[in-house]
Parts: structure tokens; C-alpha cells; sequence
């Protein structure tokens, strides 16, 4: 029923429109009411997921943080214990904090740029441009583990490929993941050589810019390398700026690379902050598993990672909404 | 794109720079596409390479003599057949939780109206930005005491729950498809379940495929979370069983080693080339999170 078809119905009393005009909204209320339930029961599994995985997981290691902890007697109440033993009386927290910071300050921007560089590159629609993005993308579609297990041999200084080449350039060898100089730079050789997914997410932004743009600045006497800095980077900003959050938060939680390739050594030149939490909490089999620690340093990785992330968007953002409304 | 159009009015004085330039391209595209498939070459080269080959010193490229055999004893050698199962097991269930859950939850956040739902959207998207290790400490903890430690469940139950990923992936797909498809079947008086079973599905085959995809390979691939909530080697899925054997492989096995590392790739390498396609549009959408 719509609502001119109850003012057409002849009104015997005064009081009748009016409750016919309630019915109305009562009706619509209903089906509001029932929209919102099954809205909700829709929902139902990412609200349980949220409670499930995020929010219960923080809130439980908040507490556990200011605990001592190893997993087999009750939780004991210590304060701000474990932060004050992290920041002044373990050395190895502060040289895991300078890995992890080395490794994120090189790591992302050089993989950031090959993919960016590699996706230009790729943005043509020459003969075979196909089976080179199909090339530069595989090494993504491998699984991470088959991936570093190989690039571990690929290192190995006697029988590796690495070395392999460099004999047959007669250049001189390397010990690569061997030797405190190199191994965190062979680490990022390995992410380097898998930045197709990033180069495919950037690619398609590439071809959402119009090439009406292009063509005009073209005709205006724009250069290459000018069109490129003007018109390609401010409009796919938003999918930069996106990744390299994306990208900031990946690498702050680098774990496999190290993991399977360096088990943090030499010395502790790769032990990023990730891969001693997981030391201290899961693998220290000699002393027991101090899981309030680890749970502390959790807590300390999660605080920088958040601020960096808050960091970039509020860097950039009044950028790019500039860029959007001129 | 706009640069390989060549129009015939092109005078000859640009010609042949855009030759030059052209050629310059393919060399170099050439040349890194070279160097990305080296290590994979090499590593064939390992698995074809009989045991003598394996410790020459100085190595060569190439092995001397094919010994395929390796295919067959390097994986009998590793009990990869057990890990290959676990594995298929942990990632056709996860994968099938992926794409119930984020289609289900992704037609609720986009096409039903009820009070909330930009709120829990934003909610959802944003979680996608808390490290996963926040969670690792606490949730085996909760496995240890709900005694589901060392069971495939704490591998799988994650994804039933509509990661927020796939929930984004989802809703964007949802999000393009005209409101008078829902409308005029809600006046014929189906229900949301209704359309959601009849209508999206069918349509949203795209978007569905691609998540199966992409958790597939989240499954297929995961090393961190095996590590930390199975316990017994028989229960290995393939990325900790491979990587736990590295450990104790002496140089001598290396040929049998890489021969099973190459089958653990084939399955994702087999899909890539089944649906390349969706596996090229679940990353392009992926770039649309910012807007």
C-alpha cells in the first residue's frame, strides 16, 4: 500500500486517517527491524571473527605483557617489568630494533621502486609484453617456503648459483648469507626477485590513468620523464601511498626470509625484531618459553608498526586530496 | 600504451628512434626476464643432477647425465606424499571457508540496508592493518587449552570467519552490480537469502574465484602458523615439512630435495596457468582499497 492510496480512502472519522498514516511507518519499521537483524546475522561471522582473532588476541597479550609468563604455571602480575628489562637491560632488543629498522628503511623503497620501475616497463601493448608481465610475475605464484629454500642453496658458497656466476665473470666469490657484511642484502635480493605482485597491483593502476592526459600534456610539449613525474605518480598516488603502507607493515613482520635462510645470524646481523619475539616466546627450549616477554616485545612491534602506518597517511594525505579536487 | 599506436603519418625522422627505443625495450625486458628464470632453470638443472653431480667441485650448470629417477626417489625419500595430502587437506577446507565466509559477509555489508553497516565495514577493513603477531601468542595459548593444539583446526577455523581481504574483495565486487537486480526480486517477494543463493552467486563468479585463489595460495604457502600450532611431524603440511628437512639435508641430497621443492611448486604453478586471468584481477582490485 502507498501512502496516496490511504489519503484516498473517504475518512469517516477524524481519528482514522490518523492511524491508517502510523500504519505506515510501523510497517516500514518492521521491515527496518528485520533488515537490521538479518543485516547482522550476514555480518554475523567477520563480528565473531573480529572478537575471535583481533580483539580477544589484544586485549588477553595487553595483560600478558605486564606478566611473567611461561605457559605452564599461572600468569604472575610484574608491571612494567618487562618494558623496563627490554629497553635497559637487553642488548639483543635494541640490535633487533636497528635490524628491523635497516631492513624496513632499504627493503621496502628498493622493492617499491623495482616494482614501480618493472610496471612502466611492462605498461606497453608491444608483441609479447603478455609473456614478460606473465615472467616477472611467477616467482609470486611460488610458494614462499620452495622459494627461500632454493635461494639458500642459490647462496651456499661452494655449490651455489650466486658464486657460480661470479666465478664465471671471473669476479670475486661472495660468502652471502654467510658473512655479516652481505647477509641482510642477500635477504633483499630474494624480495627483489618477487616484486611482481606489487609491479601487477601498480600496473593496473597504470591503466586507469586516461591516455587522454598523456596526450594533451604531449601536445603541450611535455616530455617523458615530466609526464611521468605530473600526471602518472599524482594520479596512481592513492595505490602508492596504499602499498607502501601495506608494505611499511609486511616488512616490520618479515619472519620466513629470516627464518629459513639466516636463523638471524651471523652473529645477530638478521634477527629482526619478528624473528626474536618468535624466540622468546615459541623456540627457547633451553630456558622456558618466556611468553610475558615475548608478549611485551609483541606489544612494542604492534605500537611502532601503528605509528608508522598512522605516520604515512597523515604525511601524505593532504597530498593527495589536493591532487584529487584541482 | 599511447606510444605503440604508429599511425601512418609518423614522418621517417621519428621512425627510427622509435625503433631504436623499441628494440632497447625488448633487450632489456629480455635481459631481467633472463635473470628471473635463472634461479628457477638452475634449480631444474639440481633435480635432474644424479648424486655424483650433485658435490662436483667446481659445480656446473648443467648436470651430466638426466637422472629423473629423482622424481620418484627424492620425494618416497622425504615422505612427501604425507605432507602433500595434510597440505591439500588444510588448503581445499580453508579455501572453501574463504569464499563461503567473505561472499556471505560481503553481500550483507553491501546490499542490506541496516543501521551499522559503514561502521562495521570500516571496522573490518581496518583490522586488516593489525599485525598478524598480535594474535600468535595469545591464540596458541587458546588452541593449548581448548586442546585443538596440533590439529588442523587452528589452520583453518581462521578462514571460515571472512578474513578482511576477501570481505573488501567481496563487497567492491558487490558494490558494481546495479541495486534493481535485488530490488525488483525483493518486490517479488524473495528474501535476501533468497537472492543472495539465486542471483549473486551465479553472478559474482569472477570475484568468488578469484578469493579461492588467493587463499588457496595463502594456505598452500603458509610456513608461520604450521610452525606454531602443529607439533607432530605427521601432521606437517608441505612449507613446514620442506623447510623443517633443509635443517637436517646434508649437501649430498640436494638433487633429491629441489626434485620434491619442484612438485611443491606445480600446484600453484598449474593454477596460475589454468586462471591466470583472476589471478591478475584479485591484485588489480586489490589497488582500489584507498578509494
Amino acid at each position: 500500500m502507498s501512502r496516496t492510496e490511504i489519503d484516498a480512502i473517504p475518512v469517516p472519522t477524524v481519528r482514522a486517517p490518523q492511524e491508517a498514516k502510523r500504519a505506515l511507518p510501523v510497517r516500514r519499521n518492521q521491515q527496518r527491524r528485520k533488515n537490521a537483524l538479518l543485516g547482522y546475522l550476514f555480518i554475523l561471522p567477520a563480528i565473531i571473527g573480529l572478537g575471535l582473532f583481533v580483539v580477544y588476541p589484544m586485549v588477553t597479550s595487553l595483560y600478558h605483557s605486564f606478566t611473567e609468563w611461561n605457559g605452564l604455571t599461572p600468569a604472575r602480575w610484574i608491571g612494567l617489568d618487562n618494558y623496563t628489562e627490554m629497553f635497559t637491560n637487553d642488548p639483543k632488543f635494541w640490535s633487533s630494533v636497528g635490524v628491523t629498522l635497516l631492513w624496513v628503511v632499504m627493503s621496502v623503497p628498493i622493492t617499491m621502486i623495482t616494482a614501480l620501475g618493472l610496471a612502466v616497463l611492462v605498461d606497453r601493448s608491444l608483441k609479447g609484453v603478455k609473456v614478460f608481465r606473465t615472467i616477472f610475475y611467477l616467482p609470486v605464484v611460488l610458494p614462499a617456503i620452495a622459494v627461500l629454500t632454493l635461494w639458500k642453496y642459490i647462496y651456499d658458497p661452494t655449490y651455489g648459483l650466486a658464486n657460480e656466476l661470479l666465478r664465471d665473470l671471473h669476479l670475486p666469490t661472495s660468502l652471502w648469507l654467510g658473512s655479516t657484511h652481505t647477509a641482510l642484502a642477500s635477504i633483499m635480493i630474494v624480495g627483489v626477485w618477487s616484486v611482481g605482485g606489487t609491479m601487477i597491483i601498480f600496473l593496473a593502476g597504470l591503466q586507469a590513468v586516461p591516455s587522454e592526459l598523456h596526450e594533451a600534456a604531449r601536445v603541450d610539449g611535455a616530455g617523458a620523464v615530466r609526464r611521468f613525474f605530473s600526471i602518472t605518480l599524482p594520479m596512481i598516488g592513492p595505490i602508492l601511498l596504499l602499498q607502501l603502507v601495506l608494505q611499511l607493515n609486511a616488512a616490520f613482520q618479515t619472519f620466513n626470509q629470516v627464518a629459513i635462510l639466516t636463523k638471524g645470524g651471523p652473529g645477530t646481523s638478521t634477527d629482526l625484531l619478528m624473528y626474536k619475539i618468535y624466540n622468546d616466546g615459541f623456540a627457547n627450549f633451553i630456558a622456558s618459553p618466556q611468553l610475558g616477554y615475548a608478549t611485551a616485545e609483541v606489544w612494542v612491534l604492534f605500537v611502532i608498526v601503528m605509528l608508522v602506518t598512522l605516520l604515512m597517511l597523515r604525511l601524505t594525505r593532504g597530498r593527495f586530496s589536493a591532487g584529487e579536487e584541482s | 600504451m599511447t606510444t605503440t599506436t604508429t599511425p601512418r603519418s609518423v614522418p621517417v625522422s621519428q621512425r627510427v628512434p622509435r625503433l631504436v627505443s623499441r628494440i632497447a625495450w625488448y633487450l632489456l625486458c629480455i635481459l631481467l626476464a633472463v635473470s628471473m628464470l635463472l634461479p628457477l632453470v638452475w634449480m631444474i638443472s639440481i633435480a635432474l643432477k644424479t648424486n655424483s653431480d650433485i658435490n662436483q667441485i667446481p659445480p656446473t650448470f648443467f648436470p651430466h647425465e638426466f637422472d629423473w629417477a629423482n622424481f620418484v626417489n627424492g620425494p618416497a625419500d622425504i615422505h612427501f606424499y604425507r605432507l602433500l595430502l595434510n597440505t591439500v587437506i588444510v588448503t581445499v577446507l580453508s579455501t572453501f571457508g574463504a569464499v563461503a565466509s567473505s561472499m556471505v559477509v560481503g553481500y550483507g555489508i553491501s546490499r542490506i540496508e541496516f543501521p551499522g553497516r559503514r561502521f562495521w565495514f570500516a571496522t573490518i577493513t581496518g583490522s586488516m592493518f593489525v599485525p598478524g603477531i598480535v594474535g600468535l601468542i595469545p591464540l596458541q595459548r587458546l588452541y593449548i587449552d581448548t586442546g585443538l593444539i596440533d590439529t588442523y583446526v587452528p589452520l583453518i577455523l581462521p578462514a571460515f570467519f571472512g578474513s578482511p581481504i576477501f570481505v573488501f574483495l567481496a563487497r567492491q565486487y558487490y558494490q558494481s552490480i546495479p541495486r534493481y537486480l535485488d530490488e525488483s526480486a525483493l518486490i517479488d517477494g524473495a528474501g535476501h537469502w533468497a537472492i543472495f543463493t539465486r542471483i549473486m552467486i551465479p553472478i559474482t563468479k569472477p570475484v568468488w574465484i578469484t578469493v579461492a585463489i588467493m587463499s588457496f595460495q595463502l594456505a598452500w604457502n603458509d610456513y608461520l602458523n604450521p610452525l606454531v600450532y602443529l607439533q607432530s611431524s605427521s601432521k606437517f603440511t608441505l612449507s613446514l615439512g620442506m623447510a623443517t628437512l633443509l635443517g637436517d639435508q646434508t649437501g649430498s641430497e640436494y638433487n633429491y630435495y629441489m626434485a620434491a621443492n619442484l612438485l611443491f611448486m606445480l600446484p600453484p604453478l598449474i593454477l596460475f596457468f589454468l586462471a591466470q586471468r583472476y589471478f591478475m584481477e584479485g591484485l588489480g582490485s586489490l589497488g582500489t582499497i584507498s578509494k
